[in-house]
């Protein structure tokens, strides 16, 4: 009775921590409900410094290789993404011009992975300044992330 | 200063957003060389900026805001209501909603406005505020202005590079880059073939300072109007008859909107290029400036100027 009661204690014990581990990596719905395209894709390059000018706004664009397609059409394994005013942590970039954005993502470093809720192209949903130092080489369509959160490798 | 300031006395109305009695942004009118000035809308409840003559001097069209809103220098044009008056400030009508109609601009006969929005350049008639005719915007995205003639637009545009000043031709779409690399808030020249924008270029110390430059339309032919180390030059506009710049200087980049504006500043065009104060490196890079001889009124926010008689009374 003893092993039976030591064994089904451990068993919840295991459920409780299961549970507590779902809930931590839960996916936030925001990046599976925003945007028509949703991806889980690693940054591969940030060409160019991030510039911090409280003054002015812009879209940098970066270049991700795509691991997995959760929702939308994709048919590249490189895509060039525009993030707004990168400097900032995802959660505090909304503002008066981009009010539909956010995340989790406080920096974006070449070999993050990040799980992105997206638009495409990044003209008809962004008005802003954009650095996209491809241009004139890569003729590819540039995403606009809506919702950027980190992803687990 | 003085014989300028005389020169100019009774060439027309220069209306302005300024900070009113109630601390809100009012629009005001003044004789060029800054008497008669006035109150025309005296508004505790809004704050009301960027005011455009119609091209017959009879209307003014602006933006007004809620209270308490902070007027942001490069999305002026995306907020608040498009409203339209008579010059004199009386019957102001709203035009659309919260948003709507952004970055309007009068067409030539002032029964169009152009505006920039996310799905292009649109031509909309006033009278039944339908848009009648629909153009890519191609990368602009903030601060078009209609030309004169009608045969062009300018604006702000990722071209090679963001903050490009660009041509577009408004019938076909075809677009020019006129001047790359931190140049925005593009005007024209009445004469429609030249463009007057502001521009903070490359190679400065530091930061650097933004000074008021010129390009005719196919951006071969840059020039330097005026500039000033220590202060960013913002709000040129031109006398009708091109004869005289408006400009503000304001010590703070962007030109004053979310604080009170700045100095208003009236010069020659024949004065260009000129350079005001020390000035050291930027005299070095332009040695051909002249002194500049400028008139300074008060503090404001994007000028516009009419030689319309407009029935503005003391």
């Amino acid at each position: 009775m003893k092993i039976v009661s030591t064994l089904v204690l451990l068993s919840l014990v295991w459920l409780s921590a299961s549970c507590a581990k779902k809930t931590q990596t839960a996916v936030d719905p925001n990046v599976t409900t925003r945007g028509s395209i949703e991806v889980t894709a690693q940054l591969e390059e940030i060409r160019g410094d991030l510039i911090d000018d409280p003054m002015y706004d812009y879209a940098h664009v970066m270049k991700y290789k795509v691991v997995q397609v959760h929702r939308g059409k994709v048919d590249k394994d490189i895509l060039y993404v525009g993030h707004y005013n990168p400097a900032e942590p995802r959660s505090s970039v909304a503002d008066a011009r981009v009010q539909e954005i956010g995340g989790n993502v406080k920096q974006f470093r070449v070999g993050d992975l990040h799980r992105m809720a997206m638009e495409v192209p990044i003209d008809d949903h962004y008005m802003g300044g954009i650095i996209n130092k491809y241009f004139g080489e890569v003729n590819d369509p540039v995403y606009w992330a809506m919702w950027t959160d980190k992803a687990e490798k | 200063m003085i014989q300028l300031a005389k020169e100019v006395s009774s060439r027309g109305w220069i209306a302005y957003a300024a900070r009113g009695e109630s601390g809100t942004w009012d629009l005001f009118l003044m004789r060029p060389d800054g008497s008669e000035r006035r109150n025309i809308t005296n508004t505790a409840d809004y704050e009301e900026g960027g005011p455009r003559f119609s091209p017959d001097g009879k209307r003014l069209l602006y933006r007004r805001f809620a209270k308490g809103a902070i007027i942001n220098h490069d999305l002026w044009g995306f907020q608040g209501e498009l409203m339209i008056a008579d010059a004199e400030g009386s019957n102001p009508v709203q035009i659309g909603v919260d948003r709507e109609f952004p970055w309007a601009s009068w067409s030539p006969d002032g029964k169009q406005i152009a505006c920039l929005t996310p799905k292009g350049i649109q031509i909309v008639d006033l009278q039944t505020r339908a848009v009648v005719r629909e153009l890519p915007r191609k990368g602009i995205y903030q601060q078009l202005f209609w030309s004169p003639d009608g045969q062009w637009f300018c604006g702000v545009a990722n071209a090679r590079i963001m903050w490009t000043v660009v041509r577009m031709n408004a019938q076909t779409g075809d677009l020019n880059i006129v001047q790359e690399f931190q140049s925005c808030t593009p005007d024209w020249f009445p004469d429609s073939n030249r463009i007057i924008f502001p521009s903070r270029p490359a190679g400065q110390d530091g930061y650097g300072f933004t000074q008021l430059w010129m390009s005719d339309g196919d951006g071969k032919e840059a020039r330097m109007i005026y500039g000033e180390d220590g202060y960013h030059i913002y709000g040129g506009a031109l006398s009708p008859d091109g004869r005289y710049v408006l400009f503000t200087r304001c010590a703070d980049d962007g030109g004053g909107s979310e604080q009170s504006g700045a100095p208003i500043c009236v010069m020659r065009m024949e004065n260009a290029p000129a350079i005001a104060g020390p000035s050291e490196t930027l005299r070095k890079v332009h040695p051909e400036a002249k002194d500049a001889v400028v008139f300074q009124l008060v503090e404001g926010w994007e000028p516009c100027w009419t030689y319309a008689e407009i029935g503005a009374t003391k």
